[in-house]
């Protein structure tokens, strides 16, 4: 059985990966995105030039941004920096996973920081979106 | 469909802008509604020194991600990319409004990459994400 204990700055260690639980993009997915984030696309509901709906390309990025609450307690932080790139669409149907790896952690005018790069992959192994993101962590 | 082409994109080109309202409903959509979450727990938002929740500042990654395929179309779902620094909290309740100029424009593998200097600025002018995006120019039509 898993345990959660309470991430740190002091207990993170770079090179530690995380894996996501697998997920399956389906059209409610798409669709309470696009409410969410007011974009409304035709492209997410019907036809798109790569045959059939797609999703927005940055649907998944929660999905990389919890990796981490597959193992710890995470209080909360800031973001402080995303970067994606887009691979490949991300279609309804697709069953998908995060991969991540701690690539660094520092202290910058004394809070801390922690630096993942990840890759969102389908379950064929094309990888759909790769990217890599900074987040502050709250010390309590 | 966007109809962009290597002809009709230019350094210097100025993108309509895009307005985005903010509102909690949103950010718990966005979220997930939790408990001790600075985006959709009030009280512990404040306790924490904020006042008020706030959105997960990857939303902004998504407004941008509107612009770029408002742009670029297939070119920037296939072959796009993003790097945005968060630099002041989006509140529950702010207006937000995406700035994008075109900066560069490059041959890159036999396509050509389009280049946007991007930034999301609150209703009181404050910048509260910058950074840049681009993607590669496709056929008229958007196909891949």
């Amino acid at each position: 059985m898993a345990t959660f204990p309470t991430l740190t700055y002091e207990g993170l260690r770079v090179g530690e990966q995380f894996v996501s639980d697998e997920h399956l993009v389906t059209p409610e997915d798409i669709e309470a995105y696009a409410f969410a984030v007011d974009d409304h696309h035709p492209w997410f509901f019907e036809d798109s030039p790569f045959g059939g709906p797609i999703a927005h390309p940055t649907l998944l990025g929660n999905q990389a941004l919890f990796m981490r609450h597959t193992r710890y307690v995470v209080r909360g932080g800031l973001h402080a920096r995303m970067e994606f790139q887009f691979l490949e669409p991300i279609r309804p149907g697709l069953r998908v996973r995060s991969r991540g790896t701690v690539v660094d952690k520092y202290e910058r005018r004394g809070k801390p920081y922690m630096v993942t790069e990840f890759t969102t992959e389908a379950e064929d192994g094309t990888v759909l979106v790769r990217g890599r993101f900074v987040q502050m962590l709250f010390r309590d | 469909m966007p109809t962009t082409t290597a002809d009709t994109v230019t350094a210097g080109q100025t993108l309509p802008a895009l307005v985005k309202e903010v509102t909690q409903r949103k950010i718990d959509t966005y979220s997930g509604v939790r408990p001790r979450s600075i985006h959709t727990d009030e009280a512990w938002a404040k306790a924490r020194g904020f006042r008020a929740p706030l959105a997960q500042a990857m939303m902004s990654t998504a407004y941008v991600s509107e612009m770029m395929t408002r742009l670029l179309g297939a070119g920037f779902v296939k072959g796009g990319a993003i790097s945005l620094a968060f630099i002041k909290p989006v509140y529950a309740g702010d207006r937000l409004t995406v700035h994008g100029i075109v900066t560069d424009k490059r041959a890159e593998d036999g396509v050509t990459r389009v280049v946007v200097e991007v930034w999301c600025e609150n209703q009181d002018g404050d910048k509260t994400a910058l950074g840049t995006a681009s993607g590669v120019l496709t056929a008229p039509s958007g196909s891949p």
